[in-house]
């Protein structure tokens, strides 16, 4: 049980907001309004849309998707937006109502996870010996599972083709983008790339990884790391700790000399600390929700995929 | 057989959370027998909840924890002594509008802040597993300080619980130990929410004694009793934690309240009627 108040806007143009969105077309002087539901999808929308749309971003930077819930004023913007840019595969689980409303009412809503090969959370039970998961390409009657892991932007190329095909979407909304889907689907190509290179700094043997919550799938599959263990096993990290899952992890900390745990927002610190002094082992706390400064999503995977490189190789 | 203390010889943080379960459950056997016999049970409850916006607001100040607590539940005894001076309302409504007044602060404070995201779970649910040797510390002191209070004052506790009106005759001052007794409820909470969460903490206080409550009727015994039950909860719930896959605050809790209605019901299959149980 977690309870979040609404937090504010992050308002591009409030005149968008002030405005209903659905005559927004008819009048001229009106640009579309399309509504993001997280920071890093935030910060590839407002590059790929430009100046051709005003952009909404609903949840402040950094916070927990699962803590969060929308205001009023919030749900009001997303009804009556040209585009809603969600994550999908319930990352959005307050928002889900509005979201299905808007869909109703003729929003757009596009989700992110239809466009990537979406890992299904392997079974509870078995998370421990299983490495990574079993990658398969998501069909249509696969759309919305509820085991499906919704952490998809820590992977670049799965985020590249999300930037392609919100290209596509924005075309079809009728709100010109240009080439920007394109330029941004080629530099995400390169990010990917260059994140490799620096993934190869570290010895396979050592690409090791325990988190707090099971949120590092994508990267894991697509960086080559081996998901050891999570001290929360499960995608969300609204669980409780049970004693046997952390003897569990305990054990597989010293069976696979694993040297660090990653934790992050949500992790139960003291859970974390009293389980790495057992084991000896550093405790990392990783960003894996919030947008750096520079608020670009090459910037987050690059400090990410840096602050593992440099845990796990010191 | 192994497997009933093999979790516990194997790690070290449930053998630490074995040990914040017992220290735990003797100070609450202790001020929950008070709890029971006093029917203080709605006023417990209440700091229990009212410690949130305490340890919430600690938090956003960089305050210890426990400090931030303490405030909360000195807030809530003050305020419902307020409510019932300054007014007519009787003292369940006095505690009902502070508790909901301070649940309410606390959920604002914590989703007001960034920093507070994702603790108010280890606020309510507790880190049993994540229990520390400073933490153990500060619980084994406070079951000292619980165990001093209760000794020297546990004529006027007894009279209080039983015949008010003699503890004042007797010139033991009635009010002044009532507030005594809530204090040590207070100090009890902010001791132990660590480990169990400010959500659980007050079924420790209230589940062991009232098991207690049924099958004995001296003080001293039902604090024996009642300690016995938490002990046996701690370890029945956090072996369940281990085996089974299950929140360990939360076990711990359910386990002393099973054990309640076992209590309960076997009793009421051996003497049918409640009555029956009056001429022990």
């Amino acid at each position: 049980m977690r309870l979040r108040l609404s937090r504010s806007v992050v308002v591009v143009s409030l005149l968008a907001l002030s405005a209903c969105g659905s005559d927004t077309e008819s009048e001229g002087t009106q640009r579309p309004s399309v509504v993001v539901s997280t920071p890093i999808l935030g910060s590839l929308v407002t590059e790929i849309v430009g100046d051709s749309a005003d952009v909404t971003v609903l949840m402040p930077n950094g916070v927990d998707p699962h803590g969060w819930e929308a205001s009023p004023k919030e749900i009001e913007a997303l009804s009556s937006a040209d585009v809603v840019v969600i994550n999908g595969l319930h990352l959005e689980e307050s928002l889900e109502e509005a979201i299905d409303a808007a869909r109703g009412d003729g929003v757009r809503v596009f989700e992110a996870a239809d466009h990537v090969d979406v890992i299904v959370g392997v079974d509870e039970d078995e998370h421990s010996e299983d490495e990574s998961g079993d990658v398969h390409s998501e069909d249509e009657s696969d759309h919305g599972h509820a085991d499906g892991d919704p952490h998809i932007w820590t992977d670049a190329a799965a985020m590249a083709d999300v930037a392609l095909a919100l290209g596509d979407e924005f075309a079809e909304a009728g709100i010109d983008v240009g080439d920007r889907a394109s330029v941004v689907y080629e530099r995400l190509l390169t990010l990917d790339n260059d994140l490799r290179k620096l993934v190869d700094e570290v010895d396979a043997s050592e690409r090791k990884l325990v988190t707090g919550h099971e949120s590092l799938a994508y990267l894991a599959a697509r960086y080559e790391f081996e998901l050891v263990g999570a001290v929360i096993p499960g995608l969300s990290s609204e669980s409780e700790v049970s004693a046997g899952e952390l003897a569990e992890l305990k054990d597989l900390i010293e069976a696979e000399s694993v040297g660090v745990i990653f934790s992050e927002a949500g992790t139960p610190d003291q859970v974390v600390e009293a389980i790495a002094d057992e084991t000896g082992v550093d405790v990392v706390e990783l960003d894996t929700h919030l947008l750096p400064e520079d608020g670009t999503y090459d910037t987050f995977m690059t400090e990410l995929v840096s602050a593992i490189v440099s845990a796990l190789s010191s | 057989m192994s497997q009933l203390v093999e979790p516990f010889l194997d790690n070290e943080f449930m053998q630490r959370a074995l040990l914040a379960g017992i220290l735990v459950s003797f100070s609450c056997a202790i001020v929950g027998t008070y709890v029971v016999l006093r029917g203080l049970a709605f006023v417990g409850d209440a700091l229990a909840h009212g410690v949130l916006p305490g340890v919430a607001g600690a938090v956003i100040v960089g305050a210890p924890v426990m400090l931030g607590a303490a405030a909360g539940a000195v807030a809530m005894i003050v305020g419902v002594g307020f409510i019932t001076a300054k007014s007519r309302l009787s003292n369940d409504s006095a505690i009902g509008l502070l508790f909901i007044g301070l649940l309410a602060l606390g959920v604002v404070l914590v989703s007001s802040s960034d920093e507070l995201t994702g603790d108010l779970d280890a606020i309510l649910f507790g880190e049993f597993l994540g229990v520390s040797w400073s933490d153990l510390a500060v619980q084994g002191i406070g079951l000292v300080l619980v165990a001093a209070v209760c000794v020297y004052a546990a004529r006027p506790f007894l009279l209080l619980c039983f015949d008010p009106d003699l503890a004042d005759a007797m010139g033991f001052g009635a009010r002044r130990h009532h507030r005594l007794m809530l204090a040590l409820v207070a100090g009890t909470v902010v001791v132990s929410f660590q480990a169990v969460g400010s959500l659980l903490v007050f079924g420790m206080l209230l589940a062991p004694a009232g098991t207690a409550a049924l099958v004995t009727r001296r003080i001293g015994s039902m604090m024996m009793v009642a300690m016995l039950v938490g002990v046996l909860s701690t370890y029945i719930g956090l072996s369940c934690s281990y085996h089974f896959d299950l929140a360990a605050g939360a076990s711990v809790v359910l386990s002393s309240v099973i054990i309640f209605f076992v209590v309960l019901i076997s009793r009421s299959l051996r003497r049918p009627t409640v009555a029956g149980a009056e001429h022990e």
